[in-house]
């Protein structure tokens, strides 16, 4: 059963189209991520608290509209936004204990320190959490709310490694209880490491980026035609330099200096540096091109440079990242499958 | 819609706990205090200076903590929460309310312990004071609405301390210049008079008018905050 429902949902800002209509229903037990703008976030956000009003569209949670009954609606849902405050000068527990009061919350707080791991925190005060121990703090307010439908908005932004692998097997959980997720970042990485459904929402409307479970089965058809060419015909002169557009010049990179591709739109955004660069090629192609050289398909939108690769992460059985050797430590997908195949190039069983 | 006293007590007790760890907001009650030492040391004090005090608290603790505590929520963003929990906004105010309320209590009793102030008859004193009371808190939380930060809660309560708190100062000039009597209708000199009448004996039936001049008072500043409340909502 749908526990979100959004119909013929649209938003036009002036002469621009911000998003055309779409439909977008999110079941129990799903995770769902919406990859968009910053601006395309904060309107679906404000539509879904009734901000802004969805015109010709209607939003229904658990069978419940705003329009309907006010107080029910939004005790259906629980919405950690980015920039939420918190009570700075009360202690964790104090402010777990005043939101389980606000929501009647009648278990134990200890579960809840236990999942997003403040237990040693919980008698200090919230201004001297680091940013990453607030967010936990954030992820605890919702669980202890506990709705059947939890939208996240950039959770994992600028959070550490454990707070990190908290919010994936706190998003497991919910999962497990049968809640409704619903994250909105404009970080890929995010989106497809955590959620089973990735979509991308912008003015050409709501499409859905393939991730795992259609991926296997098309690499299946596909592999086996490129590798019978592989053995006809070996290349003799590898021209390896990587042409990319900046305006009107043609920029040619030497493949060491990648760090990975991203495919976006069936573009190739090359990064070098924490820059795009925006190649003419195919993601297909470039693999083709750059696997002798040390690269790797990681994941079906992505292509990293192994010799950048620093460290690989396992959030939980099967939700992989790689993280690269530079200075923001990018965070890139690697999927189930190709986490297989990664570990026969690297030797390992 | 409900009201749960639950909640509010829920409100009530983040506020306390929030309120004693603030620094900002709690210094302003030294200003009351730091008077009523200063005049306690003095022998024979007039009912004017004592109730100089008490308006004084009324206007720097009850209308300061009020609107302080409703800014503060707008300005780190805890408001949006609050309005999306199943809290109501008769039950955050309520429990808002409270705080200021007993803080004001707590901080009159102190006051006129520190200038020995012991009214005749204590029951219809505390009536008035209590009016009074009110009628502060709907100024704050008018105040709170318009607000947007701590900042400006304090830029906003300087009139008010101006006009309430030492408007028994404005009096000697009501007869130089006629236009100043509209003063005497002020909650803060109605609340003298109330209590100067009960000084020299007077019973219920003597004050009820100062009373319901007092009342006429909160009544009107809980219309406005109804009006901002509803405008400040269309807006945005």
């Amino acid at each position: 059963m749908a526990i979100l429902i959004m119909k013929d949902i649209e938003k036009h800002e002036k002469d621009t189209i911000l998003f055309p209509s779409f439909h977008l229903e999110i079941a129990a037990s799903e995770i769902t991520a919406v990859y968009s703008t910053l601006n395309v976030r904060s309107t679906i956000l404000d539509m879904l608290t009734g901000s802004i009003p969805s015109i010709n569209g209607s939003i229904m949670i658990n069978g419940v509209t705003l329009a309907n009954k006010k107080s029910d609606y939004f005790s259906q849902v629980g919405i950690c936004y980015f920039e939420d405050g918190l009570y700075e000068r009360l202690t964790i527990k104090d402010y777990f204990m005043f939101i389980g009061r606000l929501y009647g919350f009648n278990q134990q707080y200890d579960s809840i320190f236990r999942i997003t791991q403040l237990h040693e925190k919980r008698n200090k005060q919230i201004k001297e959490l680091t940013f990453s121990e607030k967010k936990r703090v954030h992820y605890g307010k919702l669980l202890i709310q506990s709705p059947p439908l939890f939208i996240f908005e950039e959770p994992d932004l600028n959070v550490d490694m454990e707070t990190k692998r908290i919010f994936i097997s706190i998003t497991k959980r919910l999962q497990e209880e049968k809640k409704a997720v619903l994250l909105l970042t404009g970080n890929m990485e995010t989106a497809i490491t955590i959620a089973d459904n990735v979509y991308r929402l912008d003015e050409n409307g709501l499409r859905l980026i393939q991730t795992e479970n259609a991926e296997q089965t098309m690499e299946l058809s596909e592999d086996e035609p490129n590798e019978d060419n592989k053995d006809k015909e070996p290349q003799p002169i590898q021209f390896n330099k990587i042409p990319t557009k900046v305006n009107d010049k043609i920029v040619l990179f030497d493949p060491p200096e990648i760090d990975y591709i991203e495919s976006n739109d069936g573009q190739a955004n090359i990064y070098i540096k924490g820059e795009a660069f925006t190649s003419s090629l195919t993601l297909a192609n470039l693999e083709e091109r750059l696997q002798y050289v040390g690269f790797f398909r990681c994941h079906r939108s992505y292509i990293v440079n192994l010799q950048k690769v620093r460290e690989v992460i396992t959030w939980t059985r099967n939700s992989y990242s790689l993280v690269l050797d530079d200075r923001e430590k990018t965070q890139i997908p690697l999927s189930k499958t190709k986490m297989a195949e990664l570990k026969d190039l690297l030797g390992l069983k | 819609m409900t009201f749960s006293m639950k909640r509010v007590m829920a409100i009530f007790q983040k506020d306390m706990k929030d309120l004693s760890k603030n620094i900002y907001i709690t210094s302003t009650l030294i200003l009351p205090l730091f008077f009523a030492f200063f005049y306690g040391r003095m022998d024979n004090l007039t009912i004017d200076v004592h109730y100089m005090v008490i308006n004084l608290v009324l206007a720097v603790v009850t209308s300061f903590v009020q609107c302080a505590i409703i800014a503060e929520e707008k300005e780190k963003n805890t408001l949006r929460g609050l309005m999306l929990s199943p809290a109501t906004l008769p039950e955050i105010l309520g429990g808002k309310s409270l705080v200021s309320f007993i803080l004001t209590i707590g901080t009159i009793l102190i006051c006129t312990m520190l200038t020995d102030y012991e009214p005749v008859n204590l029951s219809l004193v505390a009536l008035a004071i209590i009016i009074s009371i009110l009628f502060y808190i709907a100024l704050g939380t008018l105040m709170g609405l318009l607000s947007r930060s701590v900042v400006e809660a304090s830029v906003l309560i300087m009139p008010v301390i101006f006009i309430f708190g030492f408007s028994s100062m404005f009096q000697p000039f009501a007869e130089e210049y006629p236009i100043l009597s509209v003063v005497d209708y002020l909650p803060s000199i109605q609340l003298i008079e109330v209590a100067a009448a009960v000084e020299s004996g007077s019973g219920f039936a003597d004050v009820v008018g100062n009373l319901a001049i007092i009342f006429v008072w909160v009544l009107v500043a809980m219309v406005a905050t109804a009006i901002v409340y509803k405008k400040r909502e269309m807006d945005e």
